[in-house]
């Protein structure tokens, strides 16, 4: 069947034109054999996957990350990684999916559930005997970088019991915090309002729903389709009202405006009204700050500071724009990683098959953290799986740049991950 | 707003970058993806053939008098051109990755190039002068079993068949790689390990004969490639060349990376994943902005000049249809190319004199700026270099590293002239 996505991603595999460019960057071939790199697994194997072949050549594909370095570099415009998705998701619709891949869909359901009672899942998951079980059952790595489910409410419950406090103004901005802010990390979301509100926006957390990219990094593209479905019935009426959605999950962002819509074939009017209004928080502070309207009052913040554009970040095609604010604050020495990829990938890296690739991806990051001195306190990504391969790989703390904004506005506290004052 | 923005990350285009950055200006380069150096033996090839001759030429600077008035060497001048080479070895040298003209200065030498056929370079970065056709000394080529991309048996039967002494050799790939399969790139990065050259060294050294120089395929270290030489023929004994890879091609590579990390240094960024769909004009003749395509809005990149480096045919600079229309993709400038399919080619394919379709391209005045067919240009603030200029026939003429590197310095010194001017 020609779908409308199989002609705006299928067809590009014809501009390959060999070069082999994108197999040099790439960072899973460049440690494994087990990936035989972008171009055999997503241009060349394509032409086994038209129709009538449903089939992919082998399961090769499957151990691509999905980072998108090979999109970045590629000098024809062959949308690999799309084609790599796809053919994943045609394995998983012949041959079904693992109890595992389809937990790690399921971020929102996990979040949910933990955050029941968050102590006692915290407990559940991180004990070490429960990570071996869950290494040897169900296959995922026993040492990778799971979350903490926050001890503290979640997101959702913080904006409605400040629900009163919250700033009233003629400016308003939409703000999409995805489910790691809502359920494992609520300070990045509330460093995010704080920051919003300082510049004079109202800030709207309207009801929202996962974004679906567990699911479509996983193969499950019928689930993810209702999650976007859920999303443009949730967020399209604000879209069309004019305000921006700034979200500060950069993998979340990158899938309501491009990926979902692309890999799912969801072209609808209310699809890409959503998908125009969408923002990364720093894509569209870089929009203030050029208008000259972003505040400047900045307190002074004395470190040394490693800074990575996470893979999915840089997918946006926006450039560095967390990098560009974060240099306007004094005292910051900020060091910019060229690392393709932390590893971790989303959900990859917590694959027991695929633990120690993800390390020896990572290992190019860890590397240049590690040579920029004994000075460095923290570091900042903005991607939460990365912070948390960041963090597993480094052994120093990792921070969003929304905290490090934050925390030069005086807002926010970057040891305690809290607001002042609260 | 910055002073210079920079269409293409090609050779030109970081050239251009370069000079400009020299003379005081803010330039930042965009790329749609990363540059056609990535496939290019790495050598800067000024000018090896005259139209419609057969013979390869001695003396290229001697000759420029007989090519086409139009041709970019003819608008920059001999001056301007030998400023722009020596600036080039002077470049080299400071950045670790030396080149010089192979035995005389001034002249072409011959170097052998994949598949054995003699190819006149003008200079050559340090790893390849060894294998000067010129030198009498016998050669063995040494290949790797199960290497994809360098074929030693076919480079000595050719050398052979043109009069010059080579045998091909083989050892074994384990001695690259752990790996199963690697590309060039990985082997390359394989051989940055002193402890792996050792063991290489170890085993050229039993093959050796009394007399002979080595020829390896083109993968003797990436960030460690100046020392891994060194080392090699410490061990070994004897006079070891590089002969350039199918893509991707390792030379050409060092060459882009050292550029890019020297741009940094000098405040230059360098963005791929970045394609130019569109530009603004004031309404006059001035260009406001160009925009980039992104995973939702446009980008606007303002800039006071902007410099048009996307390439030719190959670098991706243009595009056609299947009448034969062809147009520049960023700004539809006027090109010379024919717009009918029937006037593309000449009836022979390896026609002597080269082909219609591939002398085309923009056509620009002396100062490098885009002009109307009146000899107006097109936009007060925008020019061009490399292989996107009218006038040559790059591949022919084994003038497209040359071209690069003159056009991308004259035309960076033509647009610091006018930011003086103004």
């Amino acid at each position: 069947m020609f779908t409308e996505s199989w002609l705006s991603v299928g067809p590009s595999l014809d501009d390959c034109i060999k070069c082999n460019i994108c197999s040099s960057y790439c960072p899973v071939a460049a440690v494994t054999d087990l990936f035989p790199g972008p171009k055999y697994v997503g241009p060349q194997a394509q032409r086994f996957r038209e129709n009538g072949q449903p089939h992919s050549p082998d399961h090769s594909v499957d151990y691509c990350s999905g980072c998108r370095v090979c999109n970045e570099v590629c000098p024809t415009g062959v949308k690999i990684a799309e084609l790599n998705a796809r053919a994943r998701a045609q394995i998983v619709a012949d041959q079904g999916i693992s109890l595992r891949n389809r937990l790690l869909g399921r971020n929102e359901l996990l979040g949910k559930v933990g955050s029941i009672a968050p102590s006692l899942a915290n407990f559940g998951l991180h004990n070490p005997v429960s990570r071996v079980l869950a290494d040897k059952v169900m296959g995922i790595a026993k040492e990778a970088p799971l979350p903490h489910w926050s001890r503290n409410g979640t997101f959702g419950s913080w904006i409605k019991r400040t629900g009163d406090q919250r700033l009233r103004s003629d400016r308003k901005v939409v703000y999409y915090h995805g489910c790691a802010t809502m359920y494992y990390e609520p300070f990045i979301g509330k460093a995010a309002v704080a920051v919003l509100e300082h510049n004079g926006f109202e800030v709207i957390v309207p009801p929202q729903n996962c974004c679906g990219l567990p699911m479509l990094s996983n193969g499950e593209f019928k689930a993810a389709r209702n999650y976007h479905e859920g999303n443009i019935q949730k967020l399209t009426g604000y879209a069309r009202e004019g305000l921006a959605i700034v979200g500060t999950s950069t993998s979340c962002t990158l899938t309501l405006k491009e990926e979902a819509p692309e890999l799912l074939d969801m072209h609808s009017e209310e699809a890409n009204t959503l998908k125009m209004a969408v923002w990364d928080i720093f894509e569209w502070l870089r929009e203030l700050y050029q208008a000259g309207e972003l505040r400047s009052d900045f307190h002074r913040i004395d470190m040394v500071l490693p800074y990575h554009a996470p893979c999915q970040y840089r997918a946006h095609r926006v450039g560095k724009p967390a990098m560009e604010i974060l240099m306007l604050i004094p005292g910051i020495d900020l060091r910019e990683s060229h690392a393709r990829c932390c590893g971790i990938a989303g959900t990859y890296g917590y694959k027991v098959e695929k633990y120690q690739i993800g390390m020896d991806v990572g290992e190019e990051l860890f590397g240049f953290v590690r040579e920029q001195g004994d000075a460095v306190e923290m570091t900042a990504c903005d991607s939460e799986t990365c912070r948390w391969q960041l963090e597993h790989g480094t052994g120093l703390p990792s921070r969003h740049p929304i905290e490090i904004l934050a925390a030069a506005y005086g807002l926010y506290d970057l040891e305690a991950r809290a607001l002042v004052g609260s | 707003m910055i002073d210079l923005l920079v269409i293409g990350e090609g050779l030109s285009g970081l050239m251009a970058a370069y000079h400009a950055a020299r003379a005081g200006l803010s330039v930042r380069v965009i790329g749609k993806g990363l540059g056609a150096l990535h496939w290019d033996a790495g050598t800067i090839d000024l000018l090896g053939y005259l139209p419609g001759a057969h013979d390869s030429l001695r003396c290229p600077m001697k000759q420029l008098g007989l090519l086409d008035p139009a041709h970019p060497y003819h608008l920059l001048g001999e001056a301007t051109l030998a400023a722009a080479l020596a600036q080039f070895v002077a470049l080299t040298a400071e950045l670790g990755l030396p080149y010089s003209p192979a035995v005389v200065a001034g002249e072409n030498s011959l170097l052998s190039s994949p598949l054995g056929a003699a190819r006149p370079v003008f200079l050559a970065p340090a790893a390849q002068q060894g294998g000067d056709l010129g030198s009498s000394a016998p050669m063995v080529v040494v290949g790797f079993k199960g290497l994809r991309d360098f074929y030693p048996a076919l480079i000595a039967e050719n050398l052979n068949k043109l009069g010059y002494p080579a045998r091909a050799a083989f050892l074994p790939y384990q001695l690259l790689s752990g790996r199963r399969d690697a590309n060039t790139v990985h082997l390359a990065h394989e051989l940055d390990a002193p402890a792996r050259r050792a063991k290489l060294a170890a085993a050229l050294k039993k093959l050796l004969e009394p007399g002979e120089r080595i020829g390896l395929p083109a993968i003797l270290g990436i960030d460690d490639h100046p020392a891994a030489l060194v080392h090699l023929e410490q061990i070994v004994q004897a006079p070891i060349f590089e002969i350039p890879t199918l893509p991707p091609s390792v030379p050409g590579i060092r060459l882009v990376k050292s550029l890019r990390q020297h741009l940094l240094q000098l405040g230059v960024r360098v963005e791929a994943g970045m394609e130019a769909i569109g530009f603004e004009t004031n309404g006059g003749n001035n260009i406001q902005w160009v925009e980039t395509e992104t995973s939702a809005r446009p980008l606007k990149h303002r800039a006071k000049s902007y410099l048009l480096a996307t390439g030719g045919i190959l670098g991706g600079g243009f595009d056609s249809d299947h009448t034969g229309r062809v147009w520049e993709v960023v700004f539809d400038l006027p090109l010379t190319i024919p717009q009918q399919r029937s006037h593309w080619f000449r009836p022979q394919f390896l026609e002597a004199t080269g082909q219609p379709v591939f002398r085309g391209g923009v056509p620009v005045n002396r100062r490098f700026q885009p002009v109307r067919p009146s000899g107006e240009p097109v936009y007060a603030n925008l020019w061009a270099a490399g292989g996107t200029l009218a006038g040559a026939d790059p591949i022919r003429e084994r003038s497209l590293t040359g071209i690069a590197v003159a056009t991308g310095f004259a035309a960076a010194q033509q647009i610091a002239t006018s930011h003086a001017l103004t």
